[in-house]
């Protein structure tokens, strides 16, 4: 190769995309020809600082806002009961799922086996024993999703002041820090009766009080944004309500019937 | 990472919500990055880190457990870039040797005289005119040039990815580098 090299002949030397002959004759021609030689470093050069490529700066929340985008996109998968959350956000389903919460609590499967799995025959002294652990544990989930409901309603009609790009946030932060490590326990006591949607409820709200203790006390007005439409994307704030009715109902239901063994 | 990523994946197949999070956590910036140098676009970007996790998460079940979740991940990112970019139009004749003046005169404004190429390569103004050059790309030109710089794919690789022609391919290639040589030489001038 007599004549100097291309720019974009370079170009193909660098990435190794000549074909063998035009390779060699380049390779003998940069030995020779210290103008493409130095026509080549230069190039070399721009490339090595192409590497140095800046990384876009993404907010420290950039993986839970990807993860809450993206979950209620995930396909339902077998066994994963996380999935039905997603089948939940339209009305219909939404009035079945309350049907079967209601379902669940009010018959032996979320009550009856919460603290004490059927074993054998119990005693009545054993019975009632295991009845006022239930009652017990009823009110306090009861309380507990009281508790999370009213965090829940502050939290999406949360307005933005005027003028200001942040929300303080800091009253439901300090009340999610709270509810975080009940809610935990309760979660965790009622997935020992099996997987049911309270457990699911719990699970979710867990989630979101766990993200809302960790955020700093002001939001900017963007995350709160996210957050407040992620729980109306999951239909949080009606679950809670949902789960709530039915154990009140539950407790009044036991009360009436202790009232009447009583009499 | 891998054992984790591993173990991570194990479990997301048998429908464990929170392992798919922890992979989803653990990667998708790694994501994000490369979707965001294949397609140029913050919101294009997001959209490929969303896709690319779907993807992914309905194909867990023919991921090899031996393989590397991250390498696994990168390649339908990779992927899904290049769907993005096919699904957009792109007008290639936009991009002639007037444009590539213009861009070249428009990056010759700055005065980089000196200062040494090291200290150069990590300051901020080279890591901005990086930016502005690859902004300076048409779509086209961009994901080839990424193809070819970054991914190490061959030529006739990236023509089969982006449905182009092999020697379109290589014009895209040319004319990216040439914009980036006219807006960073300066810049790596002789020392």
């Amino acid at each position: 190769m007599t004549t100097h090299l291309t720019d974009d002949d370079l170009v193909l030397h660098f990435y190794g995309e000549m074909d063998h002959a035009t390779e060699s004759e380049a390779v003998s021609h940069l030995a020779g020809c210290d103008e493409c030689r130095r026509s080549y470093t230069r190039l070399q050069r721009v490339l090595a600082a192409v590497d140095a490529m800046p990384a876009p700066a993404l907010p420290d929340a950039f993986e839970r806002v990807v993860w809450a985008r993206l979950e209620s996109a995930l396909p339902p998968r077998r066994g994963w009961l996380g999935g039905w959350l997603g089948e939940l956000m339209v009305g219909p389903a939404n009035l079945a799922w309350a049907a079967a919460v209601m379902l669940l609590v009010a018959g032996a499967f979320f009550a009856g086996r919460l603290t004490n799995p059927p074993t054998g025959v119990h005693t009545p002294t054993m019975a009632s024993a295991v009845d006022i652990r239930e009652r017990i544990l009823l009110s306090d989930i009861g309380e507990h999703l009281d508790r999370s409901q009213a965090m829940l309603i502050e939290l999406v009609t949360a307005e933005q002041p005027d003028g200001r790009d942040e929300v303080d946030i800091s009253l439901d932060r300090a009340r999610a820090e709270e509810l975080v490590a009940a809610n935990r326990l309760y979660r965790q006591t009622v997935s020992a009766t099996g997987n049911s949607p309270v457990t699911q409820l719990l699970d979710e709200l867990e989630r979101l009080l766990v993200e809302l203790a960790a955020s700093p006390d002001r939001l900017p007005a963007e995350d709160m944004e996210r957050v407040q439409q992620r729980v109306a994307a999951k239909d949080l704030l009606f679950k809670v309500r949902v789960v709530s009715t039915a154990l009140r109902a539950k407790q009044q239901q036991q009360q009436q019937t202790t009232g009447r063994a009583g009499a | 990472m891998p054992q984790l990523d591993a173990a991570a994946v194990a479990l997301a197949r048998d429908g464990d919500s929170d392992a798919f999070r922890a992979l989803v956590e653990r990667h998708s910036r790694a994501v994000y990055r490369l979707a965001y140098r294949m397609t140029g676009s913050p919101t294009d970007a997001e959209d490929v880190v969303q896709e690319t996790f779907l993807r992914a998460y309905r194909q867990l079940a023919r991921f090899e457990s031996r393989a590397n979740f991250g390498t696994w991940v990168h390649r339908i990112a990779v992927n899904c870039s290049i769907d993005l970019i096919r699904s957009r139009p792109h007008r290639e004749s936009a991009h002639d040797g007037a444009d590539l003046e213009q861009f070249g005169a428009a990056m010759e404004s700055t005065d980089a005289t000196g200062t040494s190429p090291e200290r150069l390569m990590l300051s901020t103004e080279v890591q901005e005119r990086i930016g502005d050059a690859m902004s300076g790309l048409s779509r086209m030109e961009r994901a080839a040039f990424m193809l070819r710089h970054l991914e190490g794919r061959s030529i006739d690789e990236i023509s089969q990815s982006l449905g182009l022609k092999t020697n379109a391919t290589k014009h895209s290639i040319f004319r990216a580098v040439r914009k980036m040589r006219a807006a960073l030489e300066p810049f790596v001038a002789d020392a």
